[in-house]
């Protein structure tokens, strides 16, 4: 009942970025996801999914500091540069659990810095905090 | 060229330690046999001067410039902008001399973003010399697609694990690869797991085990087919257990990583600065004595001020 009860806040429209390396982490967001109704877009690296963020803005992102091409943080500043992304919901999930990492992750305005190891419980705790749909972009980015 | 040309054939490579000290410089009687510079790393090729990072070191390959005729174009990769990497940078001689060039690359994401972190460093009231002033050509260079050829030298670079961004860079010369990563702390991933595993369930547990493997490729995969790694090995299983955290490896843990990246030669690198030559030279017995436990053809050495490997 809990359950169902908590179902309920998620908007089946929001839509999720997700940027990790890591196989196992977009498996628990894309499973997850799906049964939740959420809208997901699965990324490996920084550059095709600043692709996909410079023409749609989700409704949350979450990413990784240690990416392939090149790091989280650098991609992050750069995204928040855009008028587009100025405010969009980031959470971080990341290995690299420093005062450092996180100082700087507050200063580019991630609302939550999660050290891995994550589990699926992480995944949708985060998605139903933070993955509300805040209308039409939500729309634009399933065309996607 | 100085006045002198250091001599490196063409078709030949070497690489010189300038500094080999982690975290501060250790101008230490005890600590001089191994050196006590801070992380500068030198590797010429035919007649082009990659340096590796712009410690204290840095001041006295500044100085060779001149004594042994160095090249007098200079490309300085910096893995990252914490003090013992670039505080040799105000006193490297050839910025001062209108017939040298440097190139600098580093984290950033942008020439822009590299020059303001560089320049920084140098301006009132941290430094009375600014680089406006100095006489050298300075450009801050981008990688397109992570890779730089600086004549015989290819270059592309990997995020490692250290407080802030941080890069270790694999160096193709000559058909040799060098692999350079003073910074980056080992198994981060494995011992968060072993700390957190009860807070996960049975059904869980599986999960934790293919992202350990997948943390231990992407830390191998920066390693992999190297010819020399020269690689933080900065603490010992002791002082590791309280300094989880800081950053940087255990000996153990980068030999055992060498070994199974199946690595030539292994330099143990960015010396704690605390850490006299007997106890370095205890780190380096201990380590050959892991390597023929594993029965591995590996080669380790310990990273000495002014040690010349040659790349034949």
């Amino acid at each position: 009942m809990q359950q169902a009860a908590t179902l309920s806040r998620v908007d089946p429209l929001a839509c999720v970025v997700v940027i990790d390396e890591s196989a196992v982490v977009k498996e628990m967001f894309q499973s997850t996801s799906a049964e939740l109704g959420v809208d997901v877009k699965l990324f490996s690296s920084a550059s095709p999914a600043m692709g996909f963020l410079n023409r749609f803005k989700p409704d949350l992102v979450v990413m990784d500091i240690m990416l392939p091409d090149t790091d989280g943080l650098t991609f992050l500043q750069e995204l928040r540069k855009t008028s587009l992304h100025r405010d969009t919901p980031i959470v971080m999930i990341t290995t690299k659990d420093y005062a450092q990492d996180r100082l700087i992750a507050q200063h580019l305005g991630v609302l939550e810095f999660v050290a891995k190891p994550i589990s699926p419980r992480t995944a949708r705790n985060l998605i139903l905090k933070f993955g509300k749909s805040h209308g039409g972009e939500a729309k634009r980015m399933s065309r996607g | 060229m100085g006045a002198k040309q250091k001599e490196c054939p063409a078709g030949e490579a070497y690489i010189r330690f300038w500094g080999v000290r982690g975290s501060y410089a250790a101008p230490y009687v005890a600590q001089l046999g191994v050196g006590g510079n801070t992380s500068c790393v030198e590797v010429q090729a035919d007649s082009h001067l990659l340096v590796c990072d712009a410690g204290t070191g840095l001041i006295q390959l500044g100085k060779a410039f001149e004594s042994e005729g160095l090249p007098n174009k200079f490309l300085i990769i910096l893995s990252h902008y914490h003090w013992d990497h670039i505080c040799g940078l105000p006193f490297f001689d050839p910025a001062f001399r209108a017939d040298c060039e440097l190139l600098f690359f580093g984290p950033g994401g942008s020439r822009k973003a590299i020059e303001k972190r560089i320049t920084q460093l140098m301006k009132a009231p941290y430094f009375p010399v600014e680089p406006a002033v100095w006489m050298a050509k300075v450009r801050f260079i981008e990688m397109p697609n992570n890779h730089f050829q600086f004549g015989p030298i290819g270059i592309s670079y990997q995020n490692v694990h250290h407080p802030g961004i941080t890069f270790g860079y694999r160096i193709h010369v000559h058909g040799k690869l060098i692999v350079y990563v003073p910074d980056n702390e080992f198994t981060f991933l494995s011992r968060s797991i072993e700390q957190r595993y009860s807070e996960f369930d049975a059904a869980e547990h599986a999960l934790l085990e293919q992202m350990k493997s997948e943390a231990r490729n992407r830390e191998l995969g920066l390693l992999r087919g190297a010819d020399i790694l020269i690689h933080d090995a900065q603490y010992t299983p002791e002082d590791y257990e309280s300094k989880r955290g800081w950053g940087h490896s255990c000996y153990v843990d980068t030999v055992n990583a060498a070994i199974d990246a199946e690595v030539k030669a292994l330099f143990l690198f960015h010396h704690d600065p605390t850490y006299t030559d007997k106890v370095i030279e205890s780190i380096h017995k201990h380590a050959l004595q892991i390597i023929h436990e594993r029965d591995s053809p590996l080669r380790c050495e310990i990273a000495r001020e002014g040690e010349i490997v040659r790349l034949s």
